[in-house]
């Protein structure tokens, strides 16, 4: 992406409809606020927990580190809990906009899945940071961090072969992706269609996987007819990019880079309750991560949008296509109900992408640079 | 009421052997009386609720049922040998006796159906889905025509009885353990029929103490219990996810355990001993899962330790220290396992509905009921002594008796103050 790279003012209702986009800012406000509000009772709920959840110790025969898995659990158990009633909010706010379609039971059930992998990670965090602690007592997050990146790396080249309900993209769009790949100076990448629409409308698509099993997912919803076939190329052009210039890569270097502090926090304040050796030092250990992790996303999202921005402009450059770039990032808004242009603290904050707006800006921009 | 036991073990070869068919006559007199029952118990269940005492004629009608029903089906199951008389009579080796009529409070009357909920869901695991003589007590909602008599799922009572015929025809004799079990579930279902019938309003009693039989048994895998029934309502509302560590885990080391228990079997074939290290290794893994069920089960409440530490766990089994084993019961262990790794099985669905109900209970009332963790105690005794067996910590075989003579006490943890351990 050039570095004297300026976005033209655009005006978001130009093509997308004043309605749409009224209809958008209402939707999203309504989940920000919402999203706001679960964030402040699952912190109201872990510092409650961080103060008395040690009496659960009480409830384990297991040593050291079982224990401190159950506290883990419990605590993220907890804050499920507390999260019930906003989760609940947001479904009949999305079933209502006709953006999710899938049940209260399908959620339910769902939900229980996700918090049963919520689990499973705890327990290997603990697993990993608490027999860390026993080696290296205080200074368990120095190497902490490159174990994490590693099991990060694993996850990301593993992820593709988790994903159940994939299957072969037509021929065409694998024709796409290796005429881009050329022109992106990359190797052709795998894609596949990930089969979502029983559950949404939504249309998405991501890159993942590393080596030998990057692919490019896109949602079935994407593929439904109501994207025609220049944008879904650009969609496909996006993604490659991710793999071209090692996305994934550097998105795990961020990660290791964020996780320094992140556990180093942690671990000077859990060193009050004796460190995270001890079990009783896993509740105030989890406020600190979730806490932590919430002060530190602002700056994660500002890398990720900064990614998906250098991808944007790759994709352009691939397709040289600016029009249908300009449409596709104006129906993803119609069709996922996508604020153009959310405020400024919530795009700071919560944003992991570029604004709708400043997407269509950049395709203009290219356009006026070709010219 | 009360069940009593005469029966001397000794069965007919001949009439085992055909003792469905001999039974024929009765079943069909059994179904006509049944019909009749089902019409009296309804007519027993206004009368009560209105009366608040169970009418005489009626009452004495319905004991009869349960009484011809009992000793119908100990024939059946074989925990006892004579033929039945259809009319029933005194002295039937598996009896019922009735107390004097009782007042029962009305509002337990009217709801009667609903309250027998979970007992009826209790005398599945013991009937199994399909073969269900039982499953005729009129009025149980769930069976009780001809179809239930098809073979089905193997509830306890099938299991023990279909096992209990081919050991009963090869030595004339029934085991101790096979007719314990049977007089324990039917014991079990007579309570169920008295309280549906509207004859008492004391609620059915799973637990395994309560049936007046006990085996005497040295048998070395035996399970001390030292829970004091107390459940955090936290961790039972998220238990089967809180477990999931834990099975991910078990899973980790049954694939180890695989490999060990077939070099421990080679090791043992040739030496006549298992090896100590892998009797250590194959021993914690039978405390391990012993302790992971019961955590699953709500038979107990701490998280477990992932070690199978012996006494690290209000119910743990005591297991035997390396011992000499038998080269011919050795070589052929994992076939002569299969009768009881069945009975594991049936028993595993009574720990199963014991920890759906006390899943409820213990979320309302913070406590396990007492006889559901008692019920589920004996099928985690029963199921390490057979996963003891079959992975040669011991070569004794798993003993079926729900209620063992003179438990010894067990060395293990302190029990809390108040308890005192109990040993299954």
């Amino acid at each position: 992406m050039p570095d004297d790279l300026v976005l033209p003012e655009v005006d978001p209702a130009s093509g997308i409809g004043a309605g749409v986009v009224e209809e958008a800012e209402e939707f999203e406000s309504f989940l920000r606020w919402s999203f706001i509000a679960s964030q402040l009772a699952a912190l109201a709920v872990l510092v409650v927990y961080a103060r008395r959840g040690t009496r659960f110790i009480r409830e384990s025969a297991a040593g050291r580190i079982g224990t401190g898995m159950l506290l883990g659990m419990l605590g993220l158990a907890l804050v499920w809990l507390s999260q019930l009633p906003f989760q609940l909010l947001e479904l009949w706010w999305l079933r209502r906009h006709d953006v999710w379609k899938a049940g209260y039971l399908d959620w339910f059930v769902e939900s229980w899945a996700l918090l049963a992998a919520e689990f499973l990670f705890i327990c290997l965090w603990l697993l990993i940071t608490m027999a860390l602690a026993a080696r290296f007592r205080s200074s368990w997050w120095l190497p902490a961090v490159p174990v994490f990146a590693g099991l990060a790396l694993l996850f990301a080249f593993l992820y593709p072969y988790l994903v159940v309900d994939q299957r072969a993209a037509p021929l065409e769009l694998k024709r796409d992706v290796a005429r881009f790949a050329e022109r992106q100076d990359t190797e052709p990448v795998k894609v596949v269609v990930e089969e979502t629409s029983e559950f949404t409308s939504a249309p998405n698509a991501y890159a993942t996987g590393l080596g030998p099993s990057r692919r490019i997912f896109l949602w079935d919803t994407l593929l439904d007819g109501r994207f025609d076939d220049g944008q879904v190329r650009v969609v496909l052009a996006h993604e490659l990019a991710h793999h071209a210039r090692e996305h994934i890569w550097k998105g795990i270097a961020w990660l290791a880079l964020l996780l320094l502090p992140l556990l180093g926090g942690v671990a000077w304040l859990t060193g009050r309750r004796g460190g995270l050796y001890q079990p009783r030092a896993v509740p105030l250990a989890l406020l600190a991560l979730v806490a932590g992790s919430l002060l530190l996303s602002p700056l994660d999202n500002a890398v990720s949008r900064e990614l998906e921005a250098e991808a944007d402009w790759i994709a352009l450059e691939t397709t040289r296509d600016p029009a249908a770039a300009r449409a596709l990032f104006r129906d993803l808004a119609r069709e996922a109900l996508e604020d153009p242009t959310p405020p400024h603290w919530a795009y700071q904050a919560l944003a992991t992408h570029p604004s709708i707006a400043k997407r269509i800006a950049m395709a203009t921009a290219w356009e006026r640079r070709k010219e | 009421m009360r069940v009593t036991v005469s029966d001397d073990f000794r069965r007919s070869r001949l009439t085992v052997f055909f003792r469905l068919l001999l039974a024929i006559p009765h079943f069909i007199w059994w179904v006509l009386w049944s019909i009749a029952a089902v019409l009296i118990a309804i007519a027993n269940w206004f009368a009560t609720l209105v009366t608040g005492r169970s009418p005489d004629a009626l009452h004495r009608f319905l004991t009869t049922y349960i009484r011809y029903s009992t000793h119908l089906f100990a024939y059946v199951y074989l925990a006892a040998n004579p033929y039945p008389a259809f009319v029933p009579a005194q002295g039937y080796p598996v009896d019922v006796e009735f107390g004097e009529r009782e007042p029962q409070r009305r509002w337990v009357t009217a709801l009667r159906l609903f309250l027998a909920v979970p007992a009826l869901l209790l005398a599945a695991a013991f009937e199994g889905s399909g073969f269900g003589g039982w499953s005729g007590y009129p009025g149980d909602g769930y069976g009780g025509d001809e179809k239930s008599f098809a073979w089905g799922g193997g509830g306890v009572l099938l299991v023990v009885a279909v096992l209990g015929w081919f050991v009963s025809v090869a030595r004339a004799r029934m085991p101790f353990g096979f007719r314990d079990v049977v007089v324990y579930g039917l014991r079990f279902l007579a309570e169920l029929a008295s309280y549906l019938f509207v004859l008492t309003e004391r609620y059915p009693n799973v637990n395994p103490a309560a049936t007046p039989v006990s085996a005497p048994s040295d048998h070395p895998v035996r399970l001390t219990v030292t829970d004091d029934l107390r459940r955090s309502r936290l961790t039972v509302f998220f238990r089967l996810l809180l477990a999931i560590p834990n099975f991910v885990w078990l899973f980790l080391w049954t694939i180890a355990v695989i490999f060990a228990a077939f070099v421990t079997w080679v090791a043992t074939l040739i030496t006549g001993r298992p090896p100590e290290t892998l009797h250590r290794f194959l021993s914690a893994y039978v405390r391990y899962s012993t302790h992971l069920s019961a955590y699953v089960g709500l038979t107990a409440n701490p998280f477990p330790g992932f070690t199978g530490t012996a006494g690290s766990y209000p119910v743990d089994p005591k297991l035997p220290a390396p011992e000499k084993q038998h080269r011919l019961v050795t070589g052929f262990r994992i076939f002569l396992a299969l009768p009881a790794l069945l009975v594991s099985s049936a028993l595993h669905g009574l720990l199963v509905v014991s920890a759906f109900l006390g899943w409820f209970a213990s979320l309302a009332l913070g406590r396990m009921p007492r006889s559901l963790r008692e019920a589920q105690a004996y099928a985690l005794r029963y199921s390490a002594q057979v996963s003891s067996y079959v992975l040669l910590v011991t070569d004794r075989y798993a003993f079926s008796a729900p209620v063992l003579e003179a438990p010894e006490q067990l060395p293990g943890p302190e029990p809390p103050p108040g308890e005192t351990p109990a040993v299954a």
